[in-house]
């Protein structure tokens, strides 16, 4: 293989975690991609597994209107940048967990997580530790040394509850281009809003992880940390926002438009505040889904 | 999207070969502000490469008349930038047995997993290049820090934060 000539198959461009190549050596298989269900729009998404690791990552493709790529001695369209990260299996699971308590019965695993559309799903069973994750969302139940388990709603909410302040957490310390915008923020809107910003802290982390979870799972959560109900119509948001609405908000859009699988959703849009929603305007394309890979065919390369 | 072809890609598995992710060598990389329509061989290092000068601020070109201004970006710390191509169907079969067959066939015999992971319906791809920093090149001006990239750059940080397990209670 050699991308420096006449590479004319497509070149994706990817980040991963560095110590992939050291997992890499001792490794003859076991990497690989796979589409499963989105636990948030139920559509089928790319997600990468290390079965050397035993780990889930997930794909996200930032890309920007008008970009291509020169690699070597050679030219890539359309400028995309695809990140492998590391997710948290316990999304996934929920997706079946929920599915399978419309029978309303404790089940073992294995009988939860059957997928015809994605039959990829039971790599899901080889990750580790999936009774101390299952814990989090499930009662369960121990019979013959087999255990059984049911969604839990109440302990899903509580977990979720600190997947929220732990992003929180890392939005106001662990990052610093946030951090600087932060700041920004701050500059904007004086002292007097500072519990409003511990609140849009909440909204925004309520936002990334909501990314994860069902609509209906989302607005639960929305009640249970006492987000104020966002008004559907909002060409002028509220007056305390407008200040805002311009350069901290527009940093604080990249996020959510990078994690925005689906900005199609209609529902999803009502929920953003009017300086997100005016920014969704401008420009959609910032998540791409990576279906191209399993294209059997080539045909969609050549729109891009 | 074609239905047909649908169907069939949900089971499929798009292996990464390891051995790539170790073996690929340095590439250099260009992110422009401007669409190409094709893809393939470009002579960058004839025409491109050759005309960037250091300006005052940055790096300048000029590309199709037009002028650009570029900066280096450094991948965040812990990844590694790849550039990895789709194997054709077929491809590579005979390479995985000129390197080291005896040794995968022992370790197959050895482990013979009920389940396979590598089916013959799945597909491969491997590493071409890896990149530990790229040019980022913006129309007239320079990208600076507001540029998008960048904060797209700042995603795996909060990705681990989404994802870090919940300590037990």
């Amino acid at each position: 293989m050699d991308c420096g000539n006449g590479a004319r198959a497509r070149q994706h461009v990817f980040l991963l975690p560095e110590y992939l190549k050291d997992a890499s050596k001792k490794m003859k298989s076991g990497l690989m991609f796979v589409k499963l269900v989105n636990p948030c729009s139920g559509e089928g998404t790319i997600y990468l597994f290390n079965m050397c690791l035993q780990q889930l990552f997930e794909i996200k493709i930032f890309k920007e209107k008008h970009h291509s790529w020169f690699i070597n001695q050679s030219v890539q369209s359309g400028g995309l940048l695809h990140f492998a990260t590391p997710m948290d299996p316990l999304f996934l699971l929920l997706h079946y967990l929920r599915k399978a308590d419309k029978e309303g019965k404790f089940q073992p695993l294995e009988q939860v997580v059957v997928d015809d559309m994605f039959p990829n799903c039971i790599l899901l069973l080889k990750l580790p530790d999936l009774e101390k994750l299952l814990r989090h969302v499930t009662e369960e139940k121990e019979i013959d040394k087999k255990k059984y388990y049911k969604y839990s709603k109440e302990k899903t909410i509580k977990w979720l509850e600190i997947k929220v302040h732990q992003t929180v957490s890392a939005l106001k310390t662990n990052n610093v281009n946030v951090s600087a915008r932060v700041q920004a923020t701050a500059f904007f809107s004086g002292d007097q809003v500072s519990s409003d910003k511990e609140e849009d802290y909440i909204r925004y982390a309520h936002g990334l992880i909501s990314d994860y979870i069902p609509k209906e799972l989302s607005d639960d959560l929305s009640k249970y940390l006492k987000l104020p109900e966002p008004s559907a119509s909002l060409p002028n948001p509220p007056s305390k926002k407008v200040k805002l609405s311009d350069e901290p908000v527009e940093a604080k859009e990249d996020y959510t438009k990078f994690n925005r699988k689906d900005w199609k959703t209609e529902k999803k849009n009502s929920k953003m505040t009017a300086a997100q929603k005016a920014l969704a305007k401008v420009d959609k394309s910032g998540m791409r889904s990576i279906d191209s890979f399993f294209a059997t065919k080539n045909k969609k390369i050549g729109k891009i | 999207m074609e239905s047909s072809d649908e169907a069939a890609v949900e089971k499929c598995r798009v292996h990464l070969r390891p051995g790539t992710l170790c073996d690929a060598a340095r590439a250099t990389l260009h992110l422009l502000p401007c669409e190409v329509l094709v893809n393939g061989p470009a002579p960058v290092e004839r025409f491109f490469t050759p005309a960037i000068r250091q300006g005052t601020d940055g790096l300048e070109v000029s590309f199709r008349g037009r002028r650009l201004r570029g900066e280096e970006v450094v991948v965040p710390p812990g990844l590694e930038g790849y550039v990895m191509v789709m194997e054709e169907k077929g491809e590579g079969v005979g390479k995985d047995f000129s390197e080291g067959s005896s040794n995968l066939r022992e370790e197959q015999e050895l482990a013979a997993p009920p389940e396979a992971l590598e089916r013959d319906f799945d597909r491969f791809m491997g590493a071409t290049a890896s990149f530990s920093r790229f040019t980022l090149w913006g129309l007239e001006t320079i990208p600076g820090p507001d540029a998008k990239v960048r904060g797209a750059l700042t995603w795996p940080g909060l990705a681990a934060a989404i994802h870090a397990q919940v300590p037990e209670d």
